[in-house]
């Protein structure tokens, strides 16, 4: 018995010992409050999180990018493993990548990947974006990560004085819009999300600027009642419904806007990402709703 | 009819009138009386106009149609198969009816416009209940309701599998529409739907009422029902395929509720006894009473979101039934 007992002690002293790594030489925090240790900044990256990817991109990070989402659609990376979805990758592909490091979404319900990936020795690096600057400080945590806080910095200022360019351009009466998130039943986005935000930035006035959640599902009958001048439609990577579509459903045909076809639409890609494009996301706001302005 | 069936039907009546007014009264978007009557006469703004004659409106009726549709068919199928757990998705029509609007969703199917997930359900409807029917048939050459629900069981199994396969092809928004289609709303309420089901209504419980007492003799038992001289057989089919049209109309246009086909015909009987020729009316007007005031709570208790109407028959449903089952016992 006393054998035993000293042999499942050393079996667990000995698992112990066999996983300690290398002293860590970068210390993080992620969004979701978790310390991540770096041995070196990290040269195998997996982004389950498209904003992520974008921010690696934008970091000229592109060589280290060894694994992606099947949403990542930019034609650079069009060769890199693909290991599914962000909320549920294959966590064989994942692993078998060897990466470094893997940037996760803190919003994954499931939240054992993080786990999973620490039994086999993988840092894991959650990010939580709401707002822009959950966004911006997404961007200076993985240009740390990266080994390269310089560039971080350089590539937030860029997207600040973007956003600054468009609010400047912003000229007459701000429309009120209806921000599509979801077509049925709606979803819309609240003032203090980044989507929110940069329709702020783009010049219009969100029919929902009063709710205090970000991602809020609203009535049909709340909709008609505060009339929007404009739709805004985001098209690609969810497209949430089309024009002859709205027309025949009840309720959306009952809007101004739908009707007389002032429906904006916009590359979900591009606007539904608060990554390091944000600045072209309020871009392309501002040119959408200056072509469909009532 | 006597009297007394008369006045008790008219209570019924009264109540489904009342729970329609209700039912436009109340919403996400606080209106008077008033500015109700003036939307109705096309007076007030367009966004009044609209909430009340576009959205409200259709809404609360097809909720009152569906109601009946769901509850003639429970009724029906109770007596066909002789078995208080017969419900209107008992042969497998909600799984098949899955199956088309999902697969019309994630393949993004819309050829018909607004008509183009209805007709996908009601075709994947059809075809499970062709299937169940060629599985009972071909066993024994009649329909036998033992064949018949088993068939229904294992269909629907079939269907539920397909379902699951399918949203697992899925994307994000495929998905979240897919299930909220599953789990039922009255939200996509469009004059035109109403019309249908109006129609599909009339015809099948015309067709049901005409063959009030054949259900009577049919519940009793088959030889029974032969003896007396009911063409069995055909009355069977008759009864099964209108029962099944009911409902695979209901969930064409509102997805899948429960509960409403279940427990309505049974809160009917407790209180009013089993003959079909009252029976069948009643459950219709009940049914389509409940389904109205379930679908203002659906509307109203969470709102903005609206909850899954069938959360809400079964969330309000089941505490009445059982209510009503103790009830019953003790008198």
């Amino acid at each position: 018995m006393e054998f035993f007992v000293a042999l499942m002690v050393a079996l667990l002293v000995g698992c112990r010992s066999g996983a300690s790594p290398a002293p860590a030489t970068l210390h993080l925090t992620d969004d979701m409050g978790r310390p991540v240790a770096l041995a070196a900044p990290a040269r195998r990256i997996v982004s389950l999180l498209p904003s992520a990817t974008e921010t690696l991109l934008a970091l000229d990070a592109r060589d280290r990018l060894v694994g992606r989402t099947r949403y990542d659609r930019d034609p650079s990376i069009a060769a890199v493993t693909d290991i599914g979805g962000g909320l549920d990758p294959n966590v064989e592909a994942l692993v078998g990548l060897r990466p470094d490091l893997v940037i996760t979404s803190a919003g994954d319900a499931r939240g054992d990947l993080a786990d999973r990936l620490a039994t086999a020795g993988i840092a894991t690096l959650a990010i939580r974006i709401e707002d822009t600057t959950d966004a911006y400080r997404s961007m200076l945590t993985i240009a740390r990560a990266i080994g390269d806080s310089a560039r971080g910095v350089v590539l937030v200022d860029a997207i600040r004085s973007d956003l600054r360019r468009v609010a400047a351009s912003v000229t007459g009466r701000r429309p009120r819009v209806f921000y599509v998130v979801f077509n049925d039943p709606p979803m819309t986005a609240g003032p203090n999300s980044f989507i929110g935000q940069l329709l702020d930035v783009a010049g219009a006035e969100n029919i929902f600027a009063d709710v205090d959640r970000n991602w809020a599902t609203v009535t049909m009958e709340e909709i008609v009642k505060r009339a929007p001048d404009i739709v805004i439609l985001p098209t690609g990577e969810l497209p949430a419904s089309s024009l002859a579509k709205l027309r025949a459903q009840p309720g959306w045909s009952s809007l101004a806007a739908v009707r007389e076809g002032r429906v904006a639409f916009v590359d979900g890609d591009l606007v539904n990402r608060p990554g390091a494009r944000m600045g072209a996301a309020a871009r392309a706001l501002h040119d959408a709703l200056a072509a469909s302005a009532p | 009819m006597t009297t007394r069936t008369l006045a008790r039907s008219g209570i019924l009546v009264v109540v489904l009138c009342i729970a329609i007014v209700i039912g436009i009264r109340l919403g996400a978007v606080p209106l008077g009386v008033r500015t109700i009557m003036e939307a109705f006469l096309g007076r007030g703004t367009d966004a009044e106009r609209a909430i009340v004659l576009e959205l409200r409106a259709p809404r609360v009726l097809l909720a009152a149609l569906c109601g009946a549709a769901l509850a003639l068919s429970g009724a029906a199928y109770q007596a066909l198969f002789r078995n208080p757990l017969a419900e209107p998705y008992i042969l497998g029509i909600s799984s098949g009816a899955a199956v088309g609007a999902v697969l019309a969703v994630v393949l993004r199917f819309t050829a018909l416009g607004p008509w183009s997930l209805p007709a996908a359900a009601f075709l994947g409807a059809l075809g499970a209940l062709a299937l169940v029917l060629r599985a009972a048939l071909v066993s024994q050459g009649l329909l036998d309701r033992h064949v018949l629900l088993l068939a229904g069981v294992v269909v629907g199994a079939f269907c539920n599998a397909g379902v699951l396969l399918f949203l697992s092809f899925a994307d994000a928004e495929s998905f979240r529409s897919a299930v909220y289609w599953m789990m039922g709303s009255l939200g996509g309420a469009t004059w035109e739907r109403v019309g249908v089901m109006a129609v599909v209504l009339c015809v099948g419980g015309t067709a049901l009422l005409a063959q009030a007492r054949t259900l009577d003799l049919l519940a009793i038992g088959e030889p029974t029902a032969a003896a007396l001289g009911v063409h069995v057989e055909r009355a069977k089919r008759l009864g099964f395929l209108t029962a099944a049209l009911l409902a695979a109309a209901a969930v064409s246009v509102a997805g899948v509720i429960g509960f409403v086909g279940l427990v309505v015909p049974h809160a009917i009987r407790l209180m009013r006894g089993s003959m079909h020729r009252e029976l069948l009316p009643s459950a219709a007007l009940l049914g389509a009473a409940f389904l109205v005031l379930a679908d203002v709570l659906a509307r109203t208790v969470a709102a903005p979101v609206d909850l899954p109407i069938g959360v809400v028959t079964a969330l309000i449903g089941v505490p009445l039934f059982v209510m009503l089952l103790r009830r019953g016992r003790t008198t």
